[in-house]
């Protein structure tokens, strides 16, 4: 009886242990984009089929919450297995251990090496970490200016000639296209996206001289005055100066899409086509708009337009090896549509292969970006870069909305800057 | 004697069930407030990273001293002072008012007790979220203000000034909470003997001198109570200032402790830094709670 119930007892956990691995889950984190969704449910339904027992459960969250969300869920050890987000979000998940470094194997490739030659050369530089590679690119984004031909006509304006080519021009076109109802904008010209100050206003520090952290990187905020004039420029564009716009009114890109008449250019990436595309057709089939390159100031010392950046892939290190290696197979699998996330969502995936082929190549103004990307550079990207980046925030709206002078606001953002780096 | 060991055996027994009544909530409060707040404690004596999978470095009392030098902090101890002040004491006075004027009305009695209690029962996001689209500047906030105001264009800049942006989240604050503490007045004002007030009649006393003389100092148990838990809950505010920074307004003026420990832990991933915040805001909402209970112990109200 003893030695019946021991083998029924080997038979019950055997069968257990079997079933859990024919039924492996893989939880899948990432933003929202409806364009992405229809697609990627696609390539789940496929993968599961091929891959019997196979689950991978998909969640999304907006993309301004999800890195909080997947920040705490690693702090409490229960990280997705796999998650993307921009690389200035995910860099410390690499610096601290947290990922399991790209299987070459899972993912479909003969060597690692295959995969490096696979990519543009230096995008996968900001996910290699001590010799090893943690992630693969999803998508590779720079911003250009978005421009709305009708409301150019409106104000006068022959968008073909009078785009702004440099900041100065866009503060003069911008005025001439706000609608203002005294001190309230009705219709703005242009409004930058103020969240994301490493991408796009770090940039413009730099093409006046200034940097955000030296070559040999122990010293932040370098070039006080370049600093001063970039913050003096975003004084003058809020509320308290000339009334242009404001972090406190509707995200411009947001309102582009609609062709409502209140917003006349945005700074986006080629990813806001397919939303155009998918919010109102109309608007995109109606040849209303273009995309020209980002702006520099008329004294500029150097050509840099918006920083591009990734999003990446990523596997949890935490998960067990058998989740680890479907993770990669299933990013690989989806990963393998290049052409179509950017014929249906517009994200380009950097491989030779798309960004040499007719299909990107004859992408509306992809172009426009493909020229700004080559004479750009990737983000500032580090352990801390998110917090860097709020830090610049803090000190643009300080003086934009809070009445704290330029020079203030700098003094207080090199303190704290350079408080972060000291501290690592 | 034996009468002495059946009264004690009674005495076990009444025991024994109290605690066996106490015992669930004395596990709940372990688990999610005990243990919290000892875990802080013990957090803010490391360096902690919050993705680090390293064993923390111990640096004994450093977060504190950090903290304590900090003009960020010392920029949130004051935007909490002058939130929790701006807030509190208007919601303690309007509470009590608006608490007489529904028990002093005939009709209507309940139609104003919901009207006053509604937004006590949204949420802090859902409330934060609808006053955003307020004080849009195209929205309701600058159009009902200039219609009053017969200035039509001003944007009054609810979230565009330092000083605007303060008084923003206190209105807000004061908007979801006041009918909340209204009901509690109201009470409380129920709970006064009728009979009292009908002696002072007879004694030819006044509507206003039977608020200074009865009402008010029976209702200090009352007063007592919505003043500590208003002003814990103004102490302990996060979400109105986290969504209205997120709404583009700036952090400076309302970086109140909460919003700065969140900042802390989850954007510079300084958990032990963190923690050592959220133990001084915890000494400061005990200390004041504890002021508040010594001065209202010293008359105690009986009918």
């Amino acid at each position: 009886m003893k030695k019946l119930f021991t083998i029924f007892l080997f038979v019950l956990l055997l069968s257990m242990t079997v079933n859990a691995a024919a039924n492996m889950e893989i939880t899948f984190w990432t933003h929202e984009d409806p364009n992405r969704t229809e697609i990627e449910n696609r390539y789940i339904a496929e993968f599961e089929q091929a891959n019997p027992g196979v689950t991978i459960k998909r969640v999304t969250s907006g993309s301004g919450k999800i890195q909080e969300l997947i920040l705490t869920a690693f702090a409490a050890n229960q990280g997705p297995d796999i998650f993307n987000m921009s690389i200035e979000d995910e860099y410390a998940y690499i610096v601290n251990e947290r990922l399991s470094p790209v299987d070459f194997e899972a993912a479909g490739y003969p060597s690692l090496q295959a995969i490096y030659d696979a990519y543009v050369p230096g995008v996968l530089d900001p996910v290699t970490y001590k010799g090893k590679l943690y992630g693969l690119p999803l998508e590779l984004t720079n911003w250009c200016i978005y421009l709305n031909k009708k409301v150019f006509r409106d104000g006068g304006l022959d968008p073909e000639k009078d785009y702004p080519k440099t900041w100065e021009e866009m503060v003069e076109v911008s005025d001439k296209i706000a609608i203002r109802e005294g001190e309230i904008l009705n219709r703005r010209g242009f409004d930058f996206r103020y969240p994301y100050y490493l991408v796009s206003t770090v940039p413009m520090v730099e093409q006046l001289g200034g940097k955000l952290i030296s070559d040999d990187g122990k010293t932040a905020i370098v070039n006080d005055e370049a600093w001063l004039k970039f913050l003096k420029f975003m004084q003058e564009w809020g509320p308290n100066g000339k009334i242009l716009g404001s972090p406190t009114y509707t995200n411009a890109r947001k309102l582009f899409n609609k062709d409502n008449n209140d917003i006349g250019m945005c700074l986006t990436g080629l990813y806001q086509q397919g939303r155009i595309r998918s919010d109102n057709p109309d608007f995109y089939n109606s040849g209303d708009w273009m995309v020209v390159p980002f702006p520099i100031f008329e004294n500029a010392v150097k050509d840099v337009p918006a920083a591009y950046y990734g999003h990446y892939y990523m596997v949890n290190g935490q998960k067990s090896e058998e989740n680890q290696k479907m993770a990669w197979k299933f990013i690989a699998y989806m990963l393998s549509h290049g052409e179509e996330y950017l014929t249906k969502v517009n994200i380009v995936q950097p491989t030779v292969k798309l960004m040499e082929s007719e299909t990107y190549k004859s992408m509306p103004y992809s172009k426009v970006f493909t020229d700004d990307m080559a004479k750009g550079h990737v983000v500032y990207y580090g352990e801390n870069s998110a917090e860097i980046q709020s830090l610049i925030r803090e000190a643009v709206e300080s003086v934009m909305l809070a009445g704290v002078s330029p020079e203030d606001a700098l003094k207080t953002l090199k303190r704290k800057v350079q408080e972060v780096l000291d501290e690592g | 004697m034996s009468k002495r060991i059946s009264s004690y055996s009674i005495e076990r027994k009444k025991a024994r069930w109290g605690w066996i009544f106490v015992t669930p909530t004395l596990i709940f409060f372990s688990l999610f407030s005990f243990y919290p707040i000892f875990n802080a404690l013990y957090t803010s004596l490391f360096k902690k990273k919050l993705l680090s999978l390293k064993p923390p470095d111990f640096i004994g009392l450093d977060n504190y001293i950090y903290l304590l030098k900090s003009p960020d902090f010392w920029n949130s101890i004051r935007a909490t002072v002058v939130f929790t002040l701006g807030t509190f004491i208007p919601l303690l006075i309007f509470s009590l008012i608006f608490a007489i004027f529904v028990m002093s009305r005939k009709r209507f009695q309940n139609f104003f007790q919901i009207a006053y209690y509604s937004p006590a029962v949204l949420s802090s996001v859902v409330a934060a979220v609808i006053w955003l689209l307020i004080f849009d500047p195209r929205g309701l906030g600058n159009q009902w203000l200039n219609l009053i105001m017969n200035s039509p264009g001003i944007d009054h800049k609810w979230l565009a000034n330092s000083v605007m942006v303060q008084m923003s989240t206190m209105l807000v604050y004061f908007w979801k909470y006041v009918g909340y503490f209204t009901i509690i007045f109201i009470v409380g004002l129920a709970s006064i003997p009728q009979s009292i007030y009908e002696a002072a009649k007879i004694d030819g006393a006044n509507d206003w001198k039977n608020f200074w003389y009865i009402t008010l100092p029976l209702l200090k148990p009352t007063t007592i109570l919505v003043s500590i838990i208003s002003m814990l809950q103004c102490l302990r505010t996060f979400s109105t200032q986290y969504l209205f920074t997120q709404g583009g307004a700036p952090l400076g003026p309302i970086n109140v402790i909460t919003l700065n420990i969140y900042h802390t832990a989850i954007r510079d991933h300084r958990i032990g830094r963190a923690s050592a915040m959220s133990v001084i805001l915890f000494v400061i909402m005990l200390l004041f709670t504890w002021v508040q209970f010594k001065s209202s112990r010293a008359d105690e109200i009986s009918y």
